[in-house]
């Protein structure tokens, strides 16, 4: 009897060590956690306090007469003369008129310089769209250059001496006597979504990324998906086992951890110069990028083809159905929602990656918005490379601007695949 | 001449061995289930060793014996079962019909909608209670169309005397069933596709006594339609549903007869200490 009580106090004691054990094991997580969050707060932070003026842009109103002898002086109308006049004269001309005083060659270079030269192109497509227009006066609201932009945003300060300031005091008067009118306004800017990649700060826009990243994910997921799949049924449920398909599995686990400029490598190698796959196109960064996901896909479906329940294949092998039959109509669709979890990681991997596509090309400098999966493109994170690695002081907050709109793309993609994988659980 | 006397000692062994194994008499033409010398590795280890069981026609045989003797390894050889299992080999002859289900030229899915299987765990599919009944059905294009398809579901289900409890919600899950109904329902499952033979390995392991009663009420309900073995550990189920019991130990079959006589009068000293708790 006294012994009992002698080991109870014993492990009363111990008890007391226990609960002190566990209090401090859950502190620790729930430490780790806070610096985790504390560590994504600071990134979203940094990454939209920096960014979201890129999706403002700065416009400038201006009196522009479209001179008939200036745009056509033919009176003929027809498209090509409308499309080929000169309407960076009518800009220049405008401004002039509005700061008649300017006088030399450097000083009016500065004055032109407050308009973006995308100016141009605007006017151009107005006339175009309504010939109309020639011959009349209007006010027209038109981009401003990213140095006045800069400026408006209050990321060249006023209040610095003129010589460390890219804006000269000139132009700062220009700009104030147009902001004491209220012909100077920050909006949303449209352009940075309608636009392909472009030299000058105000002009470069998202949508030639943003297409080619889907374009190459497109191909990635219809190659990678099917194929990982396919490849795990077929070792799970059908490979026999031996030395051969064990040295399959074991090389399948040594691909996922290969690093992705060797596959970028290959890529080169294989699909560029032996098949003659269009370069910086998005048909070859997606297969580079499929070979890259398969790995990934391969070991996720397996282990949830693993995960079913081998009672449900019994009862099916039971009642008649063929290996392939209870496969396909049992444990796929039981495994599908941790298929598709696979799946996502390995998409969002690939969304991601910048060094294989280096390699193929997609580095390029491409204006135009691809149309096609053959045509030449550049994905996000190759975006943000780009701009993040250009001189002018505006494509600071275009890098933030395209970091947001990839991680907006990827939680997209991410919420869909997460809505198709609850729908299928549903199912079930 | 010494050589001949111990080959006839030998004979004799063997033929009083085989009468004591085979105390049933069953007429030829009532033989569904013929097996012959049937012996099972896997891998290197023997699971069975020669295993000789006729099963008669529209009858209840139960196989018994102690956890690991080979009885439901035995029951999987008849459906063909052990295929899926890597390693393993079936040697010897099941007859059918007349026909070696061992034969590799007989088609396993055929043979299986011959033979129906239920399993020691419920496994309905997770899918309605229509689907699951219906499933086999389908598989083997036993409806050409809806009417037809809807017509066995509900037979099926009524057979099983599952049709009141579950006729208005054929179109939730399966597994949304308690594990007695679950269990009726596999069974359902398993006679839609209309088989002369079902398996039953261990049907009420899982199940409380009520659903366990349930069950083998069914077992004696279906033996007029079917032929059924029955693998169980409890020594009251086969004596309740059997007409045969098989006794089978370390891979053998020890002795096989009426399951009056097995429980009344066992032959075999081990069958003897096997029904008498002494081992087991």
């Amino acid at each position: 009897m006294t012994e009992l009580k002698q080991s109870m106090r014993i492990a009363q004691a111990r008890l007391k060590k226990r609960r002190a054990a566990e209090t401090r094991f859950k502190l620790f997580g729930i430490a780790a956690l806070a610096f985790a969050f504390l560590c994504v707060a600071t990134l979203f932070t940094n990454i939209i306090g920096n960014g979201y003026t890129g999706f403002l842009q700065t416009y400038v109103e201006i009196d522009i007469t479209f001179d008939e002898t200036m745009i056509d002086p033919s009176g003929k109308r027809k498209v090509n003369d409308l499309r080929m006049a000169d309407y960076t004269a009518l800009v220049k001309s405008s401004l002039r008129k509005e700061f008649p005083g300017v006088k030399g060659r450097k000083i009016k270079r500065e004055l032109y310089g407050l308009v973006s030269s995308g100016a141009t192109y605007q006017l151009r497509d107005m006339v175009l769209a309504d010939p109309s227009l020639i011959g009349t006066s209007q006010k027209i609201w038109l981009m401003a250059s990213d140095e006045v932009d800069m400026l408006i945003k209050d990321v060249f300060k006023r209040s610095e001496p003129e010589s460390t300031r890219p804006v000269s005091n000139k132009e700062v008067a220009w700009i104030e006597k147009f902001e004491s009118e209220g012909r100077i306004d920050k909006r949303f800017n449209t352009n940075f979504f309608q636009a392909g990649d472009s030299r000058e700060p105000e002009q470069a826009g998202i949508r030639g990324a943003l297409v080619g990243s889907a374009l190459t994910m497109l191909v990635t997921l219809a190659l990678s998906f099917p194929c990982g799949v396919m490849a795990a049924i077929y070792l799970e449920e059908f490979a026999p086992k031996n030395k051969f398909t064990y040295l399959v599995e074991v090389n399948i686990n040594n691909l996922a951890a290969v690093p992705s400029i060797v596959f970028g490598l290959l890529g080169l190698a294989i699909f560029l110069n032996l098949f003659g796959m269009p370069r910086s196109a998005p048909v070859a960064g997606g297969v580079v990028l499929a070979l890259m996901t398969l790995p990934t896909i391969i070991i996720a479906s397996r282990a949830a083809l693993k995960a079913v329940p081998p009672s449900i294949m019994e009862a099916a092998i039971g009642v008649g159905a063929s290996k392939m039959q209870a496969v396909f109509h049992h444990q796929l669709p039981l495994a599908m929602p941790g298929i598709l979890t696979g799946t996502i990681i390995g998409m969002a991997q690939a969304l991601g990656e910048t060094a294989p596509l280096l390699m193929i090309g997609m580095v390029a400098f491409i204006a135009d918005v691809p149309g096609t999966p053959v045509d030449p493109a550049t994905v996000l994170p190759v975006q943000v490379y780009l701009w993040a690695d250009s001189p002018e002081r505006a494509f600071v907050e275009k890098t933030s601007a395209a970091i947001m709109v990839l991680l907006a793309f990827l939680i997209t993609m991410n919420a869909l695949a997460v809505l198709l994988r609850k729908k299928l659980e549903k199912r079930w | 001449m010494n050589m001949v006397s111990e080959a006839s000692v030998m004979d004799k062994t063997a033929e009083i061995s085989l009468s004591s194994v085979n105390s049933l008499n069953i007429p030829a033409q009532d033989v569904k289930i013929s097996a012959k010398d049937v012996r099972v590795r896997y891998g290197s280890k023997e699971a069975l060793f020669g295993i000789n069981l006729d099963v008669p026609e529209s009858k209840v045989t139960s196989l018994i014996g102690p956890s690991g003797c080979g009885k439901s390894t035995f029951l999987r050889c008849i459906n063909r079962m052990n295929d899926t299992i890597d390693g393993c080999a079936v040697t010897g002859s099941i007859e059918m019909d007349g026909v070696n289900v061992l034969s590799k030229s007989v088609d396993t899915v055929l043979l299986r909608a011959k033979i129906g299987m239920v399993f020691q765990k419920p496994n309905p599919f997770p899918k309605s209670i229509f689907d699951n009944v219906a499933y086999g059905a389908r598989l083997h294009g036993l409806a050409s169309n809806k009417d037809e398809l809807e017509h066995i579901v509900i037979n099926s289900l009524e057979k099983v005397g599952l049709i009141k409890e579950v006729k208005d919600r054929l179109m939730e899950p399966g597994t949304g069933l308690s594990g007695g109904q679950q269990q009726r329902l596999c069974i359902a499952r398993a006679i839609a596709v209309d088989p002369e033979l079902l398996l039953m390995d261990e049907p009420c392991s899982a199940l409380d006594p009520i659903a366990t009663a349930k069950i083998e009420e069914l077992i004696d309900e279906l033996r007029g339609s079917y032929t059924i073995v029955i693998v169980t550990h409890s020594m009251q189920q086969a004596a309740r549903v059997s007409q045969n019991t098989a006794f089978f130990h370390l891979g053998n079959l020890v002795e096989y007869g009426e399951t009056e006589q097995i429980f009344t009068s066992p032959i075999d000293e081990r069958t003897k200490g096997y029904i008498t708790g002494r081992f087991g």
